[in-house]
């Protein structure tokens, strides 16, 4: 995956890039808003990391203004502040996501993985289906190997988010904002509370588990 | 240097008292003035009169019988024994033919004023004024009629003293008042000026002193007291918590701190260096989150953060509650949620669901196994809603409860357990952000364990 990261500050660019590195990616590195604008609109890249505090342009206008230009790639906001106000007008800027400094390196990649997913499957989809475990969104019925396995709401929402970003690593706190709308960290363990639960309902009764804890970042679903 | 007057004289009540002085002085000057006119002035006329009346006489006697019936009138008026005047008669050439006076005054016909040797009852020479006029008799003679201005002279003198004293001592008074009062007033500005600058080097425990007189002063050194006691109380509490932050966090730094060192002195096994390394991101990460706390909370407090829409206040209690419960039932608490829908609030829903998880974590936390934690929403009177969280734990102290909400304070039985001391200061600061409140009671469990009922109440819509 080809990442352009837009960040003035280099030791946390460099930072960046290494854990992309390391995870596989390639990143380009541009210190300031204007050039940032001129590389994502060149449109060679899957992924946009933006800090929102830029010299020569704000990230918020950069990425406005790559998005009237008609520019696709799903945008990731960096920054030091984490309130309301700031996601929500990120979000309305055309930002697809939004990462609070300081950031755990595999909480970085996870999200950045997740979005390219999003990007590469624009296809409305009905059914969900991860090895033999099958999700019917119209229906909203999941089975596994043709047995119906029964979930509360939040449950199948849980599951629903895991699957769609299936083989993908996702953490507590995308967990926390996507499934529960939770922007704030709880001073509990209740992420994995949920996701046993979820998991003794689909993974139990079968020998082969899905649902994988991957540890120091999260949680990944794959046969 | 510049030209100081003393500190009395500096004042308000000074500039106005010596105002006040000069409108009494021209009062009481136009009021002796007056006086003086009336009694001196009186007195005067009076005189005049009566002289004129006296050399109406004296002509009438002169046209009836000529120079010699005058003569003979002199000396029957002079001694007369309530005699009031002085006469004397000459010739027009200047030969005196009879009188009181060794001359004549120089001055030709009219009015005079000339001084006479008089002698005074015990024998001794004196000198008197007198006033009179001089006519001519015919051609024949000249003819004084004065008076012995010695008496009313006296008179006068001593209304013109009366009024100067009068005057000069009214002045002397006023302005005596006038820089009394302003002294008095200036010396209990001067205590709230000390006050003040006590305070502002740097003791917040000065206080303005109250009199008994609930006059003006003491109601602006009770204002001022009552401003002081709020400000003392602000300063204490974020020293407090610069105190408390600097606490909390020396620990775990100091922790990292060791643990570096040691990872620095000797080379360790892959896995243990990891392990090192990963304990040390997470106290990190616990460091960044009270600060973020920290932060969050100033926001709240400056007003910055937290945007109020209509919003089913029962359906978030009801998310954060579902959320939690798996938690509770872990730590085997018995779990309920009560709650209809449609309690429509103005609120900010990231904050009530912080201030509600916060609330029900803590119910969890020190709820012991076996417990009961019910999580409720309820229309109360006048237009809100609350928000109710309540435990079988052991509560927190009727003392301790306003402490609690405090930055960085704990319960004595939280102490052990891990915990930043913001969470209940945040759902303190919610409430206010909501314009709502925020109480805590025992929620009627047996004395060794009462519970805790925490409501937050807010502004329905």
């Amino acid at each position: 995956m080809r990442v352009l990261v837009i960040e003035d500050d280099r030791e946390t660019a460099g930072f960046i890039a290494e854990v992309l590195a390391d995870a596989g990616h390639e990143a380009e590195l541009v210190h300031d808003g204007t050039s940032g604008l001129e590389r994502a609109q060149a449109g060679e890249f899957d992924v946009l990391v933006v800090d929102r505090m830029l010299p020569g342009k704000d990230g918020l206008s950069l990425v406005r203004e790559y998005r009237e230009g008609g520019g696709a790639s799903p945008a990731l906001f960096l920054t030091a502040l984490n309130d309301v106000d700031n996601r929500v007008e990120g979000l309305r800027a055309g930002g697809d996501d939004y990462l609070p400094k300081p950031f755990a390196p595999a909480e970085l990649v996870a999200r950045i993985e997740t979005l390219d997913r999003r990007q590469s499957g624009d296809m409305p989809v009905t059914v969900l289906k991860a090895a033999d475990l099958e999700m019917d969104l119209l229906a909203r019925k999941v089975t596994r190997r043709g047995q119906k396995v029964d979930l509360q709401p939040r449950e199948f929402r849980l599951l629903e988010y895991l699957m769609r970003n299936a083989g993908q690593v996702v953490t507590r706190k995308m967990l926390l904002e996507k499934v529960w709308d939770y922007h704030f960290d709880p001073q509990t363990n209740v992420i994995d509370v949920h996701v046993s639960r979820l998991r003794s309902k689909i993974d139990k009764d079968f020998d082969e588990p899905l649902l994988h804890t991957v540890r120091g970042s999260g949680y990944r679903l794959e046969a | 240097m510049r030209f100081r007057l003393p500190a009395f004289a500096r004042t308000t009540t000074f500039r106005l008292s010596l105002l006040y002085a000069v409108l009494i002085t021209v009062y009481s000057a136009a009021l002796l003035g007056y006086l003086y006119v009336s009694t001196v002035g009186f007195m005067a006329n009076q005189t005049d009169e009566r002289i004129n009346a006296e050399i109406d006489s004296i002509e009438r006697a002169y046209r009836d019988g000529g120079l010699a019936r005058v003569s003979q009138s002199l000396i029957e008026r002079a001694s007369a024994p309530d005699r009031y005047f002085l006469y004397q008669l000459e010739t027009p050439s200047g030969i005196k033919l009879s009188g009181d006076l060794s001359d004549m005054p120089s001055e030709q016909n009219g009015k005079v004023g000339f001084e006479i040797d008089a002698r005074r009852p015990d024998g001794t020479q004196m000198t008197v004024n007198a006033e009179g006029r001089i006519i001519e008799l015919g051609n024949e003679a000249r003819l004084l009629v004065a008076f012995d201005a010695g008496e009313r002279g006296t008179i006068t003198r001593r209304i013109t003293l009366a009024v100067y004293t009068a005057a000069a001592v009214g002045l002397l008074l006023s302005l005596l008042g006038g820089v009394l009062i302003s002294r008095s007033v200036a010396r209990r500005a001067e205590e709230l000026v000390h006050t003040a600058e006590a305070v502002m080097a740097g003791d917040l425990t000065q206080r303005a002193p109250v009199r008994i007189w609930d006059d003006e002063f003491d109601r602006l050194a009770e204002r001022m007291n009552s401003m002081l006691d709020r400000l003392e109380h602000l300063v204490r509490d974020s020293r407090h918590t610069g105190d408390a932050i600097a606490h909390d966090l020396r620990s775990p730094l100091s922790r990292m701190r060791n643990r570096l060192e040691a990872a620095l002195a000797r080379p360790l096994a892959a896995q243990d260096a990891e392990a090192a390394l990963r304990l040390t991101i997470e106290e990190v990460d616990q460091v960044l989150a009270t600060f973020n706390a920290i932060l969050r909370l100033s926001r709240l407090d400056a007003g910055t953060e937290g945007r109020l829409v209509r919003m089913d206040a029962s359906e978030v209690l009801v998310d954060v509650a579902e959320f939690l419960e798996p938690v509770a039932e872990a730590a085997e608490l018995d779990f309920s949620i009560d709650a209809s829908r449609n309690m429509h609030v103005m609120g900010d829903r990231d904050l009530i669901m912080q201030a509600m998880s916060n609330l029900i974590e803590n119910a969890i936390k020190y709820t012991p196994a076996g417990g009961r934690i019910s999580v409720s929403a309820r229309r109360a009177a006048e237009g809100y809603v609350d928000l109710i969280v309540a435990d079988t734990g052991p509560g927190i102290p009727d003392a301790e409860r306003d402490d609690v909400k405090k930055r960085f304070v704990r319960g004595d039985s939280a102490r052990t357990l891990q915990g930043s001391g913001l969470g209940l200061a945040l759902v303190e600061a919610v409430a206010a952000v909501h314009r709502g409140s925020f109480e805590m009671s025992d929620a009627g469990g047996p004395p060794e364990a009462p519970g805790l009922k925490a409501v937050l109440r807010l502004r329905r819509a």
